[in-house]
């Protein structure tokens, strides 16, 4: 027989003062928590959201990412003119040709950081739909002009539409603000390539973007572009490359990770404390439900059910609490961090999702059968003949 | 000090719960000890007299722009420079039992590199080695510990930069230096061989003469190439270091607020905890101040067990953190990137005023309002 849950809440309401700072205590362990995984969760869907499924990025062999790659240019005119590229209403192939270089630039706080520059063409924008220009105009050719995601203007200096970006002994325009959602391009200026190119004297592309015909083609491109033993290139699917980079969590992750180990057995404890003292305050409670023919294992079942009850009261209002860091986020713009693989600015958004919450819902219902189970244990072990004699 | 015997007692008197709330702590303070060492370790990376006088010079635009190698000699021939010498980051990638581990790898003008570097310590005949034979490697010992090499084993190192992989035989081990025996440098004539002439420097790095000429040095070399095309930012070895975990963005304000919501957290725990440990003797209290205690007396004593189970916490956390970060391979751990963490005095002595804060406010209110109760009033409370 089930002792019925009211019973639980009601003893949990009795010593409210102490279901409300154990609640409290797990609720900011569990905001905390939150917090983090926003963090990683921010940081990994950007890159996991950037990308073709069609397209293939063709590389310098052994270079993980853009910024450490770089070949001739002739090899550019091969690849784009395979048979597996698709082509556009003009006949012309699907495929660009971009340069990237970094530029370490002061945020609006002061810190410095590394910034992509991409040096690419019209085509760079018609090949990814994802990124629009919402403000100002595109970059002119042959000009020292450059577009810059929202993202990056919010948080750089000198990167706000019209203002002049020092680059060296050069001057760039920031002449159109682009979006690119929830993308990897969210954290890049772009430019005319010719003109990059010439300005950092590097006569090199950095990766050649082709667009497969059909999903099948893809392969055939990959195949075809690291067999030509005359260049030593990497062919990779696009999407495949940004999921590489979300590597770059692996930071916060471990720290998230970390955090909540230590931070779950703290609020164990907590939660061990509390069930100890209710129990071994209601001693003659238990006796009595079990004189009454309640079993051990409704006992033990009971108690733990109060503890998850109590730590679940703590997940609610971590959730309630970490309402205000995401509203914080909102108002102060985008993070960001540095991504290991490109060695620059990786902008991201903070997003604590409903997924989150319920993760944060889980964590709190461990720590409530953690810390439930041990009390209620002893609870159901307890003795009838001394428990009513008491 | 006479009251030393009841505190203890009290402490005892649920040994289960004062063992839990001890616990609590301790996990709590564990973790705080961990995140300002951490913390620390980033932003204050350890400055001798030598690594003071050392500084670095790089293009201007940013690290990933090359330099041309002539600027060395320019560089050397400045105002207050005791010597330098150049490098490159290699990108090394070693294949350790099937997976890719980067390496702090550096292709380097060997000819001041002691000059530049004097807290490398190595054995002077495996400095003379490295120093004569170009195809060899300078191995950090926590590296080599890490990859298991020896000297003279010879180690294949790919690059994720350059279109080249280096063949090397490890003809020294060291220790010390600024990344604290967790590098590998090899020749820079080597490298630019393998690169077909075509080898590029990334950055200078510097001795300056005196603490005085530091600043003055970054100046003149900075005004030296400033009207070139190739620019350079010249800065300390220190300043150098900080721009990496800056670009990391706000690990400080991140790591601090987290601290802060678990001391809060913890805080409300042992408030809790005490107000419950009150709560059930409230006769007892009553007793004592019928016996003549005073109510100074009675809240002096509730105030100090909880100080005292806060401290114990506090104390085992953040040891148990010193202990723990020592024995385990941080090298390993983080790839590489932190070579240790070493729990510092500070770190300890603010973790204790934490355990400390914790316990006054954790007993404050219920204790103050026990200590307040009119005796009449606890001796009837059942």
């Amino acid at each position: 027989m089930k002792i019925p849950l009211k019973y639980n809440l009601r003893s949990l309401w009795v010593r409210r003062t102490g279901t409300l700072m154990t609640g409290l205590g797990i609720g900011l362990t569990v905001a905390v928590l939150l917090t983090m995984i926003a963090l990683v969760n921010g940081l990994v869907s950007t890159f996991v959201s950037t990308g073709q499924a069609t397209d293939v990025m063709v590389m310098r062999k052994g270079s993980a990412s853009e910024p450490n790659s770089w070949f001739g240019r002739d090899i550019y005119q091969e690849l784009r003119l395979l048979p597996a590229v698709a082509r556009d209403e003009g006949g012309e192939p699907l495929a660009v040709g971009e340069i990237i270089v970094v530029i370490n630039h002061p945020r609006l706080n002061g810190d410095s950081s590394n910034v992509m520059v991409r040096g690419t063409s019209e085509r760079g924008l018609v090949m990814r739909p994802e990124v629009g220009l919402v403000e100002g105009r595109m970059f002119r050719k042959g000009v020292r002009e450059l577009i810059a995601s929202r993202s990056l203007s919010r948080r750089f200096q000198d990167m706000a539409l019209g203002d002049t970006l020092p680059i060296a002994a050069n001057e760039w325009t920031i002449v159109g603000i682009f979006e690119a959602g929830n993308t990897a391009y969210s954290s890049e200026l772009w430019g005319d390539y010719d003109e990059i190119a010439q300005v950092w004297n590097r006569p090199i592309y950095s990766s050649v973007t082709l667009r497969a015909q059909s999903p099948e083609d893809v392969d055939a491109i990959i195949t075809a572009a690291e067999e030509d033993r005359r260049f030593q290139l990497d062919g990779m699917r696009q999407k495949e490359y940004f999921q590489i980079q979300t590597a770059s969590a692996v930071g916060i992750i471990t720290l998230g990770l970390f955090v909540a180990i230590m931070m779950g057995i703290g609020s164990s404890f907590a939660a061990m404390n509390m069930m100890y003292a209710t129990i071994m305050a209601r001693f003659p409670e238990i006796g009595t439900l079990r004189a009454l023919g309640f079993k051990r294992r409704s006992i033990l079942f009971s108690f733990v059910v109060e503890a998850i009850v109590l730590a679940l009261i703590g997940g609610v209002l971590g959730c309630i609490l970490a309402i205000p860091i995401q509203v914080y986020a909102w108002m102060t713009g985008p993070m960001g961090s540095m991504n290991f693989i490109t060695f620059s600015e990786a902008v991201f958004n903070f997003r604590i999702t409903p997924f989150i919450m319920a993760l944060g819902m889980v964590f709190s219902l461990v720590v409530g059968i953690f810390g439930g189970f041990f009390p209620a244990f002893r609870a159901a072990r307890l003795k009838l003949i001394d428990v009513l004699r008491d | 000090m006479k009251y030393l015997r009841l505190l203890l007692k009290s402490v005892f008197r649920n040994s289960l719960r004062s063992v839990l709330t001890v616990s609590g702590i301790a996990a709590a303070l564990f973790l705080i000890a961990t995140l300002l060492t951490v913390l620390d370790t980033l932003t204050n990376p350890p400055e001798t007299p030598d690594s003071a006088l050392r500084l670095i010079s790089r293009h201007k635009i940013s690290l990933m722009n090359a330099l041309p190698t002539n600027y060395l000699e320019k560089i050397q021939g400045v105002e207050g420079v005791d010597s330098a010498y150049g490098s490159m980051w290699f990108g090394g990638v070693y294949d350790y039992k099937g997976v890719d581990q980067y390496l702090g790898m550096f292709a380097v003008s060997t000819e001041d590199f002691f000059r530049v570097n004097p807290d490398i310590e190595l054995p002077e005949e495996q400095k003379e080695a490295w120093l004569a034979d170009r195809s060899t490697a300078l191995v950090g010992a926590k590296t080599a510990d890490r990859f298991g090499w020896k000297l003279g084993d010879t180690v294949h190192f790919k690059s994720n930069l350059f279109p080249v992989s280096v063949e090397l035989k490890i003809a020294a081990l060291y220790e010390g230096g600024a990344d604290q025996g967790g590098g590998v440098y090899f020749h820079w004539e080597y490298f630019n061989q393998a690169m077909q002439n075509n080898g590029i420097m990334g950055t200078f790095s510097i001795r300056a003469e005196s603490a005085q000429a530091v600043p003055l040095v970054a100046e003149r070399i900075d005004s030296l190439f400033n009207n070139t095309t190739q620019p350079t930012k010249t800065e300390t070895e220190k300043a150098f270091m900080l721009g990496f975990v800056e670009m990391m963005g706000n690990v400080q304000l991140l790591i601090g607020s987290i601290c802060l919501a678990v001391i809060f957290a913890v805080v409300l725990i042992a408030a809790n905890t005490m107000a419950m440990s009150i709560r059930e003797r409230v006769r007892e209290i009553g007793v004592l101040k019928a016996l003549g205690f005073q109510s100074r007396h009675v809240l002096g004593l509730l105030v100090s067990e909880s100080l005292l189970l806060a401290l114990v916490g506090a104390l085992l956390g953040s040891w148990g953190a010193k202990f723990v970060m020592g024995a385990i391979d941080m090298v390993t751990l983080s790839g590489g990137m932190i070579q240790s963490l070493d729990v510092n005095t500070v770190v300890l002595a603010t973790c204790a005023c934490i355990g400390a804060a914790i316990g006054l406010l954790a007993a404050g209110v219920p204790a103050g309002r026990a200590a307040r109760r009119p005796v009449l009033d606890s001796l009837r409370h059942v």
